[in-house]
């Protein structure tokens, strides 16, 4: 455990690229989006952007770069992989607790004060992040570990299996997302995959990402004992 | 006792080409070995399993007694940092610093920030954008503040100026001396650290050709020339490595100590005898042995 928490203050030796970075860059766009509004003065309705999903775009990153840049240095430095993927999850769950609150105080200041006035609803996304103040942490938490950690598996088999067996996982995705578009296609439909998100819940899409972060951060674990730098 | 790095049988396999064959090595606690080779010999390789950094595909490793492999205590009495190493994106030299400090338990900030003076090295600058001699002394600097029983330097001259090497043999020395550790430097320029080497490795192909103690190397053989008569009558009866003839003059190298009757001899006869330096041995010595392992692979 002491050694999980060095490493975990070994990312944050540069505490704003992990804490500041990603939320300079959601300001800015908040920024940019009031802005276009309050200039373009639409009615109340619609408003949807999408661009939260900035900060999600950026966990992903810091994970690529927790395996392909700062692994090579640890190990170097004498800690044991099982330590480095110990403290390195430590910090992004940890991260990503505090960043999930936050996205939830925002929601909630964005509906008390009309969308920022300018009836913007960039931190309530539609399905997902709509619900009470705790959901919209949970998720938040939820999906931010679960694409740090998907982010961490692409730095994780270039490490260990060089670039073809990144093209590998990456191929190996594409034709995975084929075959379940073609399995819905000729079985159910799209309407039933509809049906069945709205049946589960948000709540239950948050579990079910939970299980597939949780299966993630097991297989990871397998991945980097034999990982070579 | 036991020795502070044993390697035993070690191989490492890449697909279809053999990096590291059976390679055996000791290196006592408080002694400092040379491990050189040319390029791609298996030099780095073999450091980095031996600080877990990468698998040995058969044999063992044992550092200070234990499996290194994913033993956080046993990890944390090794450092090295390599000629290519990857550091983290965005950090400053005194941020890697404080990184450092933190793994290591003797680690000295003092000794880090002397070394950071002598070398010259921008505190505040970003990693990726130090030369490539700043980033041999960066590593120099790392390994050496550590302060750890097995310290691995892997072409740490790599990049290096003339003063920034004296530097480095100096400062080597002094911390050497005052808290011995079990070191290995990976180099090509053998002459200029020759003083302190107190064992010499040469790897070939993954293999070891060469390990012998460097006062055994040292003066082990020498060139003698002069007119090729007078050569010829020095020699005889000699082992000789290379014998070369430029007209009447001659040169010869031979093996095995020169002593005072020789050398009387050898000014009677007009002649030159100097040592070979350790370099010139090494590379002779390892050709002799790689020639004669091929001669018995291939009978």
């Amino acid at each position: 455990m002491r050694n999980w928490i060095t490493v975990a203050r070994w990312h944050l030796v540069q505490p704003l690229l992990w804490l500041a970075v990603p939320w300079a860059v959601v300001a800015l766009n908040l920024a940019v989006n009031v802005l276009d509004r309050a200039i373009s003065r639409p009615g109340p309705s619609g408003g949807q952007t999408g661009s939260v999903a900035t900060i999600f775009i950026i966990f992903l990153l810091f994970g690529v770069l927790s395996m392909v840049r700062s692994l090579p240095f640890a190990l170097a430095m004498g800690i044991s992989r099982r330590s480095y993927y110990g403290g390195t999850l430590l910090l992004a769950v940890s991260v990503a607790l505090v960043d999930g609150l936050l996205l939830a105080i925002l929601q909630a200041v964005e509906r008390a004060t009309g969308g920022w006035g300018v009836y913007l609803r960039f931190f309530r996304v539609e399905y997902l992040l709509q619900g009470p103040w705790y959901l919209t942490w949970l998720t938040s938490f939820v999906v931010l570990t679960l694409i740090f950690v998907y982010g961490m598996w692409f730095g994780l088999v270039h490490r260990r299996w060089n670039v073809t067996g990144l093209l590998g996982f990456v191929i190996g995705q594409v034709v995975l997302a084929a075959i379940v578009v073609q399995f819905v296609d000729l079985h159910t439909g799209w309407s039933g995959v509809g049906s069945f998100f709205t049946a589960v819940t948000v709540s239950g899409t948050t579990g079910l990402a939970a299980v597939v972060a949780l299966v993630l951060i097991a297989g990871g674990y397998a991945v980097i004992r034999r990982a070579s730098v | 006792m036991t020795a502070a790095i044993s390697v035993v049988g070690v191989s490492r396999r890449h697909r279809d080409h053999l990096a590291l064959d059976a390679v055996s090595l000791q290196v006592e606690a408080g002694s400092i070995t040379g491990l050189l080779g040319r390029n791609g010999a298996g030099k780095t390789t073999l450091m980095r399993i031996i600080a877990a950094q990468d698998f040995a595909s058969a044999g063992e490793v044992r550092v200070m007694g234990a499996d290194p492999v994913e033993d956080d205590a046993v990890l944390r009495r090794i450092v090295l940092v390599r000629e290519d190493q990857i550091y983290p994106r965005y950090v400053r030299v005194w941020q890697l610093l404080r990184m450092a400090s933190w793994c290591y338990p003797n680690w000295s900030q003092e000794l880090a920030e002397t070394l950071l003076r002598d070398f010259d090295l921008p505190a505040g600058r970003r990693v990726e954008r130090l030369s490539r001699g700043m980033r041999s002394a960066l590593g120099i600097v790392i390994g050496l503040a550590a302060r750890t029983e097995v310290t691995l330097f892997d072409e740490p001259y790599a990049g290096l100026d003339a003063v920034a090497r004296d530097r480095f043999y100096d400062r080597l020395l002094t911390e050497y001396t005052e808290r011995p550790r079990a070191m290995i430097l990976s180099t090509h320029l053998i002459d200029e650290i020759a003083g302190l080497l107190e064992r010499v490795v040469v790897l070939h192909r993954g293999r070891v050709v060469l390990d012998a103690p460097t006062d055994d190397l040292r003066g082990s053989a020498s060139i003698v020339s002069g007119p090729a008569l007078a050569v010829d009558q020095f020699v005889a009866g000699r082992r000789t490595w290379d014998r070369r003839r430029i007209g009447s003059q001659a040169s010869a190298i031979v093996v095995g100590p020169v002593t005072e009757v020789d050398a009387a001899r050898a000014r009677s006869l007009r002649l030159e005898v100097e040592a070979l330096t350790l370099q010139q041995v090494v590379v002779r010595t390892a050709a002799e042995r790689d020639a004669s392992a091929e001669e018995r692979t291939s009978a």
